[in-house]
Formats: structure tokens, sequence, C-alpha cells
């Protein structure tokens, strides 16, 4: 198993000197694990995500750069307290099963994290863990024929910054998201070279390889000059094409979400808006605007904190005509989705 | 576009009115001469976890068999679809790009990914599964396997 640290590098090269990985070890090259930090803060986002859910302006004003990645998962804040591992290896070598493939590449990080004196598990959602906070975000895909899964060591976490660079046009969704990230996502100050150490020893003995320091080959470094252009492209940014919603279509909830099962959504829809915070299924918070309700708008969101939300148009029909429009509003949330 | 013929097997529904690639868990259905809609059975689906987003190439995209005509994420993992045939892209569904729980709720039908012209088709179509008793043999001991391995629930 090779092993690349890169060190401290610029936003952009954080992300593409492992995308280069990915196309070495398609194209032959061994399995590696690979360190980065990234030297100054930036916003990455998933694949597959739409543009539009980062606050452009936020970031430009604070000279935020944003960038998409290949593999998947939502915008991030990504900082200097954050240590990027990642593992890349031959696609054959990964199981074909999503979730069998996600718990092999999870497992040993989750080990190294026990060795560094964190008592971390993999809950059943995937989800690197403490008790039920998050202590490690994660994305894989696919590059040609070779996988990689990345994750960090949060030494520290900006919480505030982590949910401000995210467009959220309602103030309710935005606090909301802000106080669930605090409660469901946390940093563990471990030494970060104990980490790597545990990290390398964990990966290698999980892929029954030895661990050997390693560089990126000629090819790989050729990569890194064509993904650096790539990934300042701004049709790369764009994202892949989508097709446009069809005309009269629901308008979609703006959805955020904090860690597998605990999301914030805010949505408007006849006149109705709502701003909520669902965890684990069921309605925390929520906040609701609407014409009509005559000064039971508090009562409604008394009736509903705690609902699950498959259940919330069934509470709704108890207030009549403004009730309906909010259930309509809440059903354009789609937890599919996150 | 009516659906033929569908059995359950071990709790999934399986279409026989179409040919399959095992390894890549796409279904091919002849359309016309020269053309088909591809989609992903519900055992493919089944053990990507929740669709989150599709995405494929252009329409008028060249097709490789074994290469991908786009790509599905499914728990923060995005990978390719593999095309079983070559050809060229004639459509694509967006009504899945929009929405990727479509191909879940209804994989053989509503929810198919795209249409093409097959280049080969004589070839490619040669080497997908295409017997109704072999494609059922087939989709049973996947099934099997996957509960084996605790991929899918028992």
């Amino acid at each position: 198993m090779r092993v690349i640290d890169f060190g401290r590098s610029s936003p952009l090269r954080s992300q593409t000197l492992w995308h280069a990985i990915g196309y070495g070890v398609s194209a032959g090259a061994p399995v590696t694990l690979s360190f980065t930090r990234p030297a100054a803060p930036y916003v990455c986002i998933g694949y597959h995500r739409r543009i539009d859910e980062v606050d452009h302006d936020y970031c430009r004003e604070n000279g935020l750069p944003v960038f998409r990645r290949m593999v998947g998962g939502g915008p991030v804040y990504l900082d200097a307290g954050q240590l990027f591992f990642q593992i890349c290896l031959p696609a054959r070598a990964v199981p074909a099963a999503r979730a069998k493939a996600l718990r092999m590449l999870l497992e040993p990080a989750v080990t190294a994290f026990r060795v560094v004196g964190v008592p971390a598990s993999l809950d059943d959602d995937l989800e690197v863990c403490l008790g039920d906070r998050k202590i490690c975000g994660h994305g894989a895909g696919q590059i040609e024929d070779a996988v990689v899964l990345c994750g960090n060591l949060i030494e520290r976490f900006d919480h505030a910054r982590a949910a401000r660079v995210l467009a959220m046009a309602d103030p309710a969704q935005r606090d909301q998201t802000v106080a669930l990230m605090r409660r469901f996502v946390t940093a563990t100050p471990v030494d970060p070279a104990s980490f790597r150490a545990a990290m390398i020893s964990a990966y290698a003995a999980a892929l029954g390889l030895a661990a050997v320091p390693g560089e990126l080959t000629g090819a790989e470094r050729t990569a890194v000059a064509e993904l650096d252009e790539r990934f300042s492209s701004v049709g790369w940014l764009a994202g892949p094409e989508r097709p446009a919603q069809p005309a009269g279509a629901a308008p979609r909830a703006r959805q955020v979400k904090v860690r597998a099962g605990v999301w914030t959504f805010a949505a408007t829809r006849d006149g109705a808006q709502v701003a909520a915070s669902v965890v684990r299924g069921t309605v925390e918070q929520v906040w609701l605007r609407v014409g009509g309700l005559n000064g039971s708008t508090r009562q409604a969101e008394r009736a509903l904190t705690g609902v699950p939300l498959h259940s919330v148009a069934q509470v709704l029909t108890g207030f009549g005509d403004p009730g309906r429009r909010l259930a309509a509003a809440f059903a354009t949330a789609d937890p599919g989705r996150l | 576009m009516e659906q033929g013929e569908q059995v359950i097997v071990a709790g999934f529904p399986l279409a026989l009115d179409r040919r399959y690639q095992a390894e890549t868990h796409m279904w091919v259905l002849p359309t016309d001469p020269g053309r088909a809609r591809i989609g992903m059975d519900p055992l493919g689906i089944e053990t990507s976890g929740t669709l989150a987003q599709l995405s494929f190439v252009p329409v008028g995209t060249q097709l490789t068999a074994g290469r991908p005509f786009g790509q599905l994420e499914a728990a923060k993992f995005v990978g390719p679809l593999v095309s079983p045939v070559s050809g060229t892209v004639l459509a694509v569904n967006d009504a899945a790009a929009i929405d990727a729980g479509l191909t879940e709720r209804d994989p053989y039908g509503a929810g198919w990914l795209i249409e093409a012209s097959l280049s080969d088709a004589a070839g490619d179509l040669s080497r997908l599964l295409a017997d109704a008793a072999e494609i059922t043999a087939w989709f049973a001991a996947k099934i099997a396997d996957y509960r084996r391995m605790g991929v899918i629930a028992q």
C-alpha cells in the first residue's frame, strides 16, 4: 500500500491530488492511502449536488473558493482544522454492493479512531460516530476503474461557518441547522500524527498489504495539472447537466442534511411557509407562516412537534385550509433526496 | 410502453420480457430493430442503497459496452451506470434524472434510464441473458448470494 502525505495543500490541490491518484490506481498504480490538510478554508460540493446549494455571495466576500469533487455527498466547509484522508483501490477489489464496500472502506478508519483513544463506531447509516455524533465526514466514488473513499479527522470544527456557506433563505432554517450541527457533529482533537500512524496500520492490516511511503507517478502529476484546470472551470463547477423541473411541478424544499437521519428544510407552497428540523423521522422543531390560522399558529407548531414526518398531513387536517396549504409545503420535503 | 410478464422471485419483481446483463444488473428491452431501452433491475437498485441522484451522458453520445453512460449516487457513493451495449444514446429519462426515486419505484417501467440505437445489436444482445428460465435462475441465485452476504434483508 503506497502512502502519500501531501502535508498542507492549497484548496484546489487538496482535491486534485487525490483525484489524480484515482486515475493512477485505475491505470495500475498501487492501492494508496493519502493525507492532506487544506492550507486555507474553502467549500467543496459533491458531484451531483446543485451549485445553488452554496451561498456564493458569502463565499466570494470571504475569499472561499468553491470546487466540485467527483465523489458523493453535499456541500461542505473545509479548513486547516481538518486532516483529510483518502483510500484508493482498484474497483475489482471492492464489493459491488455499496453498503458492503463502504463498510469495508470505513472500518479501518474506525479502528484508527479507537487506537488514538476515540471510542468511535460505524452506525447503521454508515456514519463514523461517537455516540450519536458524527466525527468523520465521508464520500466515495469510482474514478474510472478505481474506487476512492475520502474522510476526515475533525480536530476543530467551525459549525457556524459550516452552516453559513450553505444557501438558506429562511433564517429559522439556518438557526436550526447550526444548532443541529453543534449537537450532531463534533470534533475529536487527537494528535494528528498519531491518527495518521494508526490509519496507516489499520488500512494496511485490513487490506493485507505492507505500507510503503511513496509519491505520485509521472502520469499522476500530469493528471493533477489536468484536474487543476478542470476543477477551476465554470463548466465543471456547474455540475452534470440536469433537466429542468416540469412546468407546474411543486418547487422543492430547501433541504440540508446534518448527518444521516438529521436534517432541516424550508419550503413555501400556496403562500404557506414551513421551516422544520427532522431528527430520525420526527419533526423536532417547526416554524409556520400562513394566513388564516387566526392566532393558532403556535398551536399548530406545538401540534406538529414530535410528530413523525409521515403523519404531518394528518395532524394538519385539523387546521382547515391553512393546514392544507401547510401540508402541501411539508410534502415538498423528501428525505430520499438528502 | 406496456410491460410484459413479471414474476416475483424471493420477494423481488422480475420482468421476463427483456434481457439482462448479470454483472451490472442492467436490463435491455429491444423496442424496434436496432433500438433498445435500458434500465436497472430491482436487485441492482437494492444493493446500491437509496438512490439519491442519477445523471446521464447527453443524447447523441456514443456508447461502448462496459463503459459508463451515466452516474448513480447512493449512500454518498458516486459510481458508474455501465452500458451493457454499444451504440448511440437516443434519449435519456429526464423524469428519473429529476427524481431518482422513480427508478426505485418502477424499475421496469417509468424508471427506465436511457434509450439507444445499437451498433452491434446481434452481438451485444447475444451476450445477455435472454431465456426466461435462465434469467429466473440467475436472479434467484443472486438474491440468495446477497442475502447470505448480508447485503439485502432476509
